[in-house]
């Protein structure tokens, strides 16, 4: 064994014309997660799954001949809405183990010492989660165009799924890696994750034939996953314009201001060795 | 030029319902091997924390190269850590981790890449560059955490129990690796339970207890201070013990008897009637050594006891505990 | 003899009269729908106009206008609410006013279709029934197009699984042979 160690200097001094601005902390951390969900085999995964999904359902509506024009409009709604889900599903499991994944392997100490910020470490953690729903959108758009194509609104299914979706996921990964930072267990990260994501899907199993009164009026809007998806089906599937009652995208966005603005706010607190409690 | 990379004053740290670390101060120069040794619970890591700021102190301050403790992101540019419980990415290779690490640090792609190697080959895992981590035995692992602690040329370095598990060949490696990474001018904090490393890389030592300083200084300097009695114990042959025991007897300043359960060993103290410093008393003990040859005994062994920092720190704990 | 018993039918006769509900005129009403015919293609939306003209000297009262659509050809099972969303508009009519109402609709089935209104006088249960007023029919014919594209969707259905699962079995296998 040869050892050979070099003259300390001053880390901030030595390798000064070999650094990068510290200040891009986030973009190497970002990328760097990326590569590890993406090189690593889970990414690729998830997105098989998603394309098996889609394959079925595209598949067995564009060969139903016994759909209408206008159900044919209702299955391109079914396949966006089914994108949308499964991708925002895929951001926030990938956010559900951003912090509380790194305490368990116990890499997060190491990550905790080097000169990038707590906001730098969860943007890049977003960003990874994030690239989960622009890859699961991607995937989506030969399902969407072979369906849609004929019905003319091939467009504007894209545009909803992009915008809504990209919307939905920011969202719900905020609030993935929400819970993750306050959690010791990627265990429990996920459990609290995967259930706030049921409960977020529950109302929109209700069977369409019972009585919908306010209540569950309020109860869709109020829950940014089902306001976003009723939007998408009210211009997809009845033509309405997307200014008609625009108050669909206030859970959206409240969701997606106020986790981010969390993160962003108290990320320093956040990002600890272990979850609540003490000034870590 | 002053030297001083780390400046430690009433440091300390408390939770809710205890005080991890209280009112700690030191310092280190260039080249120092600070040794902090304690029991479990005693606030090693907890000071490794807080001075690589990895948690905030509650109260005090300390200066790392000059840096205040409230600026820990010039701080970070400038420590390396080995944590005590790092975990490694099982799928990436030695480079691809370390490389990883240089980015973190805002090294370039190229500068990152040799940086890595650099750092590989001072722990001595320049063959297994290209290998899976998942393939290392724990003493690799150790010494990649220590590459990667050193990936910065960090001005200070913190390793929380850099042997910890390793088999004595590892455990060699790694304190050379310690003696390397000092002799090349970085100050380094060594927290160990073993005090054989302390003893022999460490050029300071703390020992801490629940949290608080007991002793600070130089491994002589805390022996001295402890104040530990010593003794020696004198292995001559079995048919020359009696005539060994009458020639220390002669000598006049010593109190020899048999020592239980060893045969042919003599357990020797300076006795206290004999009017002896107590800064005197462990060389005198050299003096039953010199009767020995003296009077032309054979000496199969001679060991002192009570001259260790084992035994200083045993005596400290223990004082401190009741 | 004679005189009383006259007298006594004659008071009995305007006795029955006066008791006796008079019915109500009904209220004449025609309807007009334009155009009587109309050609299209599957998925395209037109709009019909059925212009309503009180023809009576009285209100109409309340009055409920729904639009229907059968399939005449019998190949397409018609849900009148796919093609359109609203089938029914209430109005009423002063004596000789007329109006015009708009009903937007998408052909959403192909084949021949029938589509008429039928004016209903509203009112409850126990509002006396009155008589139906139907427009005369609007005749649609809806060409075919083809808008499943199921070669297309099974090719999709097919490469894109493909390359997914390849590009995920290239990287476990990339991470297994780097041991």
């Amino acid at each position: 064994m040869t050892t050979g160690v070099d003259v300390a200097g001053d880390g901030a001094r030595s390798s000064a014309s070999g650094r990068d601005s510290t200040g891009a902390g986030w973009l190497v951390l970002g990328a760097q997660e990326c590569r590890d969900l993406w090189w690593s085999g889970r990414g690729p995964l998830l997105l098989f799954v998603l394309s098996v999904l889609l394959s079925g359902v595209t598949y067995l509506t564009a060969t139903n001949r016994a759909l209408n024009f206008l159900e044919q409009r209702e299955a391109v709604n079914l396949v966006v809405q089914f994108a949308v889900a499964l991708g925002v599903l895929a951001a926030l499991i990938v956010s559900a183990d951003g912090i509380s994944g790194e305490r368990e392997r116990g890499t997060l100490e190491t990550l905790l010492v080097t000169p990038v910020t707590r906001r730098a470490i969860l943007a890049g953690k977003l960003t990874a989660a994030l690239s989960l729903w622009f890859a699961s959108f991607i995937v989506s758009i030969p399902y969407i165009w072979v369906l849609a194509g004929g019905v003319g609104i091939m467009g504007q299914a894209l545009a909803l799924a992009f915008s809504y979706g990209t919307l939905v996921a920011a969202g719900l990964a905020s609030v993935g890696l929400l819970v993750s930072a306050l959690s010791n267990s990627n265990k429990t990260s996920l459990a609290g994750s995967v259930l706030l994501l049921l409960v977020l899907f529950a109302p929109t199993q209700i069977p369409t034939g019972m009585p919908q009164g306010w209540f569950f009026d309020v109860l869709v809007r109020v829950n940014p996953v089902t306001s976003a998806l009723a939007h998408i089906s009210a211009q997809l599937v009845q033509g309405r314009s997307w200014t008609q009652d625009l108050s669909y995208l206030i859970s959206p966005i409240v969701i997606v201001v106020g986790a981010a603005g969390a993160l962003a706010i108290a990320g320093n607190r956040l990002v600890r060795l272990t979850a609540g409690g003490g000034s870590g | 030029m002053n030297d001083v990379t780390l400046d430690v004053v009433r440091l300390t740290k408390r939770y809710r319902a205890r005080t991890a670390l209280q009112a700690a101060s030191f310092s280190a120069r260039q080249g120092d091997v600070v040794g902090l040794l304690g029991p479990n619970g005693a606030g090693k890591t907890t000071t490794i924390r807080l001075l690589s700021t990895v948690l905030t102190p509650t109260s005090g301050e300390f200066w790392v190269s000059g840096r205040p403790h409230t600026a820990p992101m010039e701080i970070r540019r400038t420590v390396g850590v080995l944590p005590e419980s790092g975990g490694y990415p099982a799928y990436e290779t030695g480079e691809e981790y370390l490389f990883r690490q240089a980015r973190l640090f805002g090294m370039t792609r190229s500068t990152g890449r040799s940086e890595a190697r650099r750092a590989l080959t001072a722990v001595g895992l320049d063959e297994r560059a290209r290998s899976r981590i998942s393939t290392f035995s724990r003493g690799m692992r150790q010494r990649l955490g220590i590459a990667r602690a050193l990936i910065n040329k960090p001005t200070v370095v913190f390793l929380d129990e850099p042997t910890l598990g390793l088999d004595p060949a590892g455990q060699i490696q790694v304190l050379k690796i310690v003696r390397d990474v000092a002799g090349a001018g970085t100050t380094v904090i060594l927290s160990t339970h073993t005090l054989h490393e302390v003893e022999e890389v460490c050029s300071q030592v703390l020992i801490l207890n629940r949290g608080k300083v007991l002793t600070a200084g130089s491994v002589g300097q805390v022996i001295a201070g402890a104040a530990v009695e010593q003794s020696a114990h004198l292995r001559v042959p079995l048919d020359l013990v009696e005539h060994a025991q009458q020639v220390l007897d002669r000598v006049g300043i010593f109190t020899a008897e048999h020592l239980q359960g060893r045969r042919g060993v003599l357990k020797i103290e300076v006795s206290s009637s004999a009017r002896i410093r107590p800064a005197e008393r462990p060389t005198m003990l050299n003096k039953a050594l010199d009767a020995m040859v003296s009077a032309e005994i054979p000496v199969l062994s001679f060991e002192l006891e009570g001259a260790r920092l084992s035994d200083a720190f045993l005596q400290m704990t223990n004082t401190e505990a009741t | 003899m004679t005189r009383p018993l006259l007298l006594l039918a004659s008071l009995l006769w305007v006795l029955l009269a006066s008791a006796a509900p008079a019915e109500a005129a009904p209220p004449h009403v025609t309807v007009v729908a334009r155009p009587d015919r109309v050609s299209t293609t599957l998925g395209d939306e037109f709009v019909i106009r059925t212009q309503l003209t009180n023809t009576s000297g009285a209100d109409t009262g309340q009055l409920l206008v729904h639009l229907n659509i059968a399939s005449l050809d019998g190949r397409a099972y018609v849900d009148p609410e796919d093609w359109s969303s609203e089938r029914s508009q209430d109005i009423s009519l002063e004596p000789g006013e007329n109006r015009t109402l708009s009903w937007d609709i998408q052909a959403v089935n192909s084949g021949s279709f029938a589509a008429y209104v039928v004016v209903l006088p509203a009112g409850g249960a126990d509002e006396p029934a009155g008589a139906l007023v139907v427009s005369p029919m609007i005749k649609i014919a809806v060409a075919d197009r083809s808008t499943l594209n199921a070669s297309g969707a099974l090719q999709v259905g097919v490469v894109v699984p493909v390359l997914l699962g390849g590009l995920a079995l290239a990287a476990h296998l990339r991470h297994r042979r780097r041991a």
